[in-house]
């Protein structure tokens, strides 16, 4: 990044091609895969317990929620803006769907499709508020993220939906293989979609355009504005799919399954997509990236607390493995370049 | 090599009990907060001590690195992978900790709710916790009381998310009812027991606002309870009146000097230690939980087991842990009699 | 004349009107308001939240961010209230050791991302974890509460309406605009966050910057930390928990740009003060515990709307600034 950056004259913006599948991104694919596969071997070797059926199972279940979580925040990412309110849009979805199965007696897809429309919408207005007040989304989320919260507490008297119907919850106990949870199909099917979406439709590619230098887009006759609204509302609408999968690991669905607002869902949300490449400043993605990323984040996560160091120090020991798997990294892919410069 | 000790124990273990020697089966207990907090310090001791007492393989103390369902959830995955068979939950959420205790449950492995209640039908063999409501209502009557049922109050409590919050505000409401208007009950402020910074902003603003109308103070969460004396001492009001909640040190030294009448203790130490003793019962000697045990019902569960609540004043705060142990001492004498059936 | 009109177009101008004007009404509605106590609740507030809103801002100057800010700030006033309690060092000695450390913090976040060229989200999120995991760590949750009496009065005293926590805030405000403005390495901060590449065309030293911007970070930090133990009388490792989007909002609601270049101190001073008064509104105003988050969203969206109206009005806005 720090050689693309630095090559690139001063309008670098303008330059970048709309909807590049950086070579950044492609790099950070093969190192993460990499670390990916030290790391696990490294855990399979020195954790007891971290191969064993129970701890895979629990690992894939994680890795499906929190990839469906960090693909959500991705598809706002790619308009240079951000989404605070994602974790209160998940919580909100998820409550709709709780409502529409418990007391409104919907069946269990139209109960989905309804969870589905509401983070959908949720997520228009944050956009809708975006384009129109032309506010950074950081401070609309922010707002947005303690209304819709406040309003969901409002409405459900902060009590949670536990009478979920057996098939929906059978299915989230689901043990594919005897080791796999289904929710991580959930997210290979999301992340299938999305790569889709970015790849070979038209709109897919015009979010990227706009994403990538808004003016540029306006001026080639994109609807910027349209555009971006739709990346909110497919944010809030996987969102509530990542709602939804966090009910079936809960077994209910709850106000508090992300935390106070919302917040909670945050750092995987921002943590995912960055490690797998996708640019804060809009107009790149990388499913794949953010997949792996994931993957990667998890893996350590279960792996350290399987080593049983002291329980306060886990977050201290996370930290460092992040640092060192990304200056690893880093240095891995500096050497490369350097190589093939040479070559 | 390790693998061949392995087996050696294992063929060890086979030996013995084909010799008859009936060696009861380890158990490991892991008891698990919901997050760090100070409240959970004394689970360690009373883990250890029932450990020492009872003579249990292992006893733990283990914190999610933050106060995050999904990182409880996966904790409690991990340390089942790592051969913990008995578990004391502190459930992130009444109705969503039944998850993984369904989880635990399927495999065989007993949990008990402690220190805060999971939402009937849950697997939890019982709740055993504080009666919060119960708590609230007498720190509220002391604290009328002292007040000679005249005045005003105000009310400072937990997170809206938690439903325990509204539990408390119900008790509160309930004994302000009782005075027959004599006292009235200015304003309840909640949400404030996220961050030590935003209690104190939002207490002080309350006592410098309306400071003068108040004559009376119920705290029923921990950080309001620090925060609520702290600003007394701070504006060194000995008028307005106090009960608190909890054992921070903050509020035993304002009971001791005369800025609080007293807090409600709870019970931390004696729920980890007849927790723990009862997992080896079970898990180790194979006890039951007597079914037609006199359980207590509440807003949660019909099997509720209240760890014990006591209200200290400042003749007690000097030695508030005897007051605990005290408490212990008197369910433990019972306890097994009650609410296990061995044979 | 000139300086009227600009100050007419300063982008906080809507703000500060704002503020007034929501001072006055609240004044009107409960006139406690303007009692000496209260006006110190929210000035402590400001004085608080004002220090670490800077530690984010300068960092959004250069176009980064800081997302262990908190996690310093809490590591700082842990090892602050530790070095009293357990090590016995005198105040002024705990003052300086957790300075020190809050530099280091910020100046360890800088080199990473200065050496590494990876995005500084990732490099402090890392970071993060590790300071806060080390609090928590040395603490095991557990604050440290035998905090001198001197400290403790920093937190408490004030003079009718105007908190001893001023002394320190009000400097630092000043300092940190007076930076930015008008001395050199701010200047050059505030350009390289404008457009890195063309910064360092024009002789930039972009390690300079870098380190700079978060090392300043880390030690407005450290301040802020510390003065909050003097707030709490305790420092308890929840120090800083609160502080990462309120951090961002402050300089963000008072115009700062999240891609760099533009940070104005009086803008963020004003969005500290918005969401002070918002709060404290919610509170005077009694009003019902499960309306609080609704309104308060509510508030900050109609307080930044109204101040894009007035900017929009007076066409001061940059002609496409979407997302």
């Amino acid at each position: 990044m720090q050689v693309t950056e630095s090559a690139l004259p001063a309008a670098a913006p303008e330059m970048r091609r709309p909807g590049g599948w950086g070579d950044a991104a492609r790099s950070n694919i093969a190192g993460l895969l990499l670390a990916n596969i030290v790391f696990i071997i490294a855990f399979a070797l020195l954790a007891s317990g971290f191969t064993s059926p129970i701890n895979v199972y629990s690992l894939s279940r994680s890795i499906g929620i929190d990839g469906v979580i960090g693909l959500a925040m991705m598809t706002v990412i790619i308009t240079g803006g951000l989404n605070l309110a994602l974790g209160a849009i998940g919580v909100c979805g998820a409550m709709v769907v709780g409502w529409a199965l418990q007391n409104a007696g919907l069946p269990i897809p139209a109960a989905l499709l309804l969870g589905l429309f509401a983070g959908g919408a949720l997520g228009a207005i944050n956009g809708l508020i975006v384009v129109l007040t032309r506010l950074h989304s950081f401070v609309v989320t922010l707002a947005t993220m303690s209304v819709f919260f406040g309003v969901m507490v409002l409405l459900s008297g902060a009590a949670g939906f536990n009478a979920l119907p057996a098939s929906l919850l059978a299915f989230g106990r689901l043990r594919l293989f005897h080791m796999v949870s289904p929710l991580l199909l959930v997210m290979a099917v999301v992340a299938l979609l999305l790569f889709y979406l970015y790849r070979f439709t038209a709109v897919g590619r015009e979010m990227l355009a706009a994403g990538a230098n808004p003016v540029a887009a306006k001026l080639t006759g994109l609807p910027v504005e349209r555009l971006f609204v739709y990346s909110h509302a497919l944010c809030g609408a996987v969102g509530a799919v990542a709602g939804v999968m966090v009910s079936l690991r809960n077994g209910a669905i709850v106000p508090s399954m992300a935390g106070p607002l919302g917040a909670d869902w945050l750092l995987p949300a921002f943590l995912a997509p960055v490690l797998g490449g996708t640019a804060l400043t809009g107009g790149e993605v990388s499913v794949l990236g953010a997949v792996l990323g994931t993957v990667f984040v998890e893996v350590i996560t279960s792996g350290l607390y399987m080593l049983q160091i002291g329980e306060f120090w886990i977050q201290t020991a996370l930290g460092i493995a992040l640092l060192a798997a990304i200056l690893l990294e880093r240095a891995r892919a500096g050497a490369m370049l350097s190589r093939s410069l040479r070559g | 090599m390790a693998r061949a000790i392995q087996r050696l124990a294992g063929a060890a273990a086979l030996l013995l009990i084909a010799a008859g020697a009936a060696q009861a089966k380890d158990v490991r207990v892991a008891l698990i907060p919901g997050g760090p907090h100070p409240y959970f310090a004394n689970w360690e001791q009373g883990a250890k001590d029932a450990k020492r007492d009872f003579g249990i393989a292992a006893a733990d103390y283990k914190v999610p690195a933050k106060w995050e369902l999904g990182l409880q959830n996966q904790l409690i995955e991990n340390l089942s992978a790592q051969g913990y068979n008995a578990f004391l939950i502190f459930p992130g959420d009444p109705v969503a900790t039944n998850g993984p205790m369904q989880d635990l449950a399927s495999a065989g492995i007993p949990s008990i709710a402690t220190a805060g209640c999971t939402k009937d039908p849950t697997p939890a063999l019982f709740c055993f916790g504080t009666d919060v409501g119960r708590s609230a209502y007498l720190g509220t009557q002391h604290l009328l009381q002292a007040m000679g049922n005249k005045g005003t109050i105000v009310h400072f409590t937990g997170n809206l998310v938690d439903p325990n919050t509204e539990l408390r505000m119900k008790a509160v409401e309930r004994a302000v009812a009782e005075t027959h208007g004599g006292v009235k009950l200015l304003q309840t402020i909640a949400d404030i027991d996220r961050t030590p910074q935003e209690a104190d902003e939002k207490i002080n603003a309350l006592l410098a606002a309306r400071g003068k109308e108040i004559d009376g103070i119920i705290t029923t969460a921990w950080l309001p309870s620090v925060s609520a004396a702290t600003a007394l001492r701070r504006i060194g009001d000995k008028r307005i009146k106090m009960v608190a909640i909890d054992h921070d040190q903050v509020v035993l030294d304002a009971i001791k000097d005369g800025y609080l009448l007293g807090t409600m203790l709870q019970n931390p130490y004696g729920q980890a230690y007849i927790g723990s003793y009862v997992m080896e019962e079970i898990v180790g000697h194979g006890c039951k939980v007597n079914a037609g045990a006199p359980f207590k019902k509440n807003a949660y569960t019909t099997r509720f087991v209240d760890s014990g609540t006591a209200f200290a004043g400042p003749n007690d705060v000097a030695h508030y842990q005897d007051v605990m142990k005290t408490v212990t001492k008197d369910l433990m004498a019972t306890f097994k009699a009650t609410y296990l059936t061995c044979s | 004349m000139s300086r009227l009109r600009n100050l007419l177009r300063a982008d906080w101008l809507g703000l500060l009107l704002l503020v007034l004007g929501g001072s006055a009404a609240l004044a009107v509605v409960r006139p406690e308001f303007l009692t000496p106590y209260n006006i110190d609740v929210i000035l402590v507030s400001f004085c608080l939240t004002v220090v670490y809103a800077l530690g984010q801002g300068v960092i959004i100057a250069i176009g980064h961010m800081n997302l262990a800010l908190g996690a310093i700030g809490c590591l700082v006033a842990i090892a602050f209230g530790g070095a009293m309690e357990v090590w016995h060092l005198p105040i002024w000695l705990a003052a300086v050791f957790g300075l020190l450390l809050g530099t280091i913090c910020g100046f360890i976040n800088g080199w990473l991302t200065w050496r590494s060229g990876l995005t500084s989200f990732i490099i402090t999120l890392a970071t993060l974890s590790i300071f806060k995991g080390t609090a928590l760590g040395i603490t095991q949750a557990q604050p440290f509460y035998r905090i001198p009496d001197a400290v403790k009065a920093f937190g408490s005293v004030r003079w009718g309406p105007l908190p001893a926590m001023l002394l320190l805030a009000l400097p630092i405000v000043i300092a940190t605009g007076i930076f930015l403005a008008r001395m050199i390495p701010g200047r050059q901060m505030l350009a390289y966050g404008g457009n890195p590449n063309a910064a360092e065309l024009s002789g930039i030293s972009r390690a300079r910057v870098v380190l700079l911007a978060h090392t300043l970070s880390g030690v407005l930090a450290a301040v802020a930390g510390m003065m909050t133990v003097a707030r709490l009388q305790n420092a308890t490792p929840a120090i800083g928990d609160e502080w990462l989007i309120a951090s961002f909002a402050a300089p963000v609601i008072g115009g700062a740009v999240l891609t760099g270049g533009h940070l104005s101190v009086v803008g963020t001073c004003l969005g500290v003060l918005v969401v002070a008064l918002i709060n404290q509104a919610l509170v005077m105003l009694a009003v019902d515990p499960f309306y609080v988050q609704v309104l308060l969203g509510l508030l900050i969206l109609g307080a930044v709307g109204l101040n894009r109206l007035r900017e929009a009005r007076l066409g001061t806005t940059a002609p496409v600034r979407l997302s």
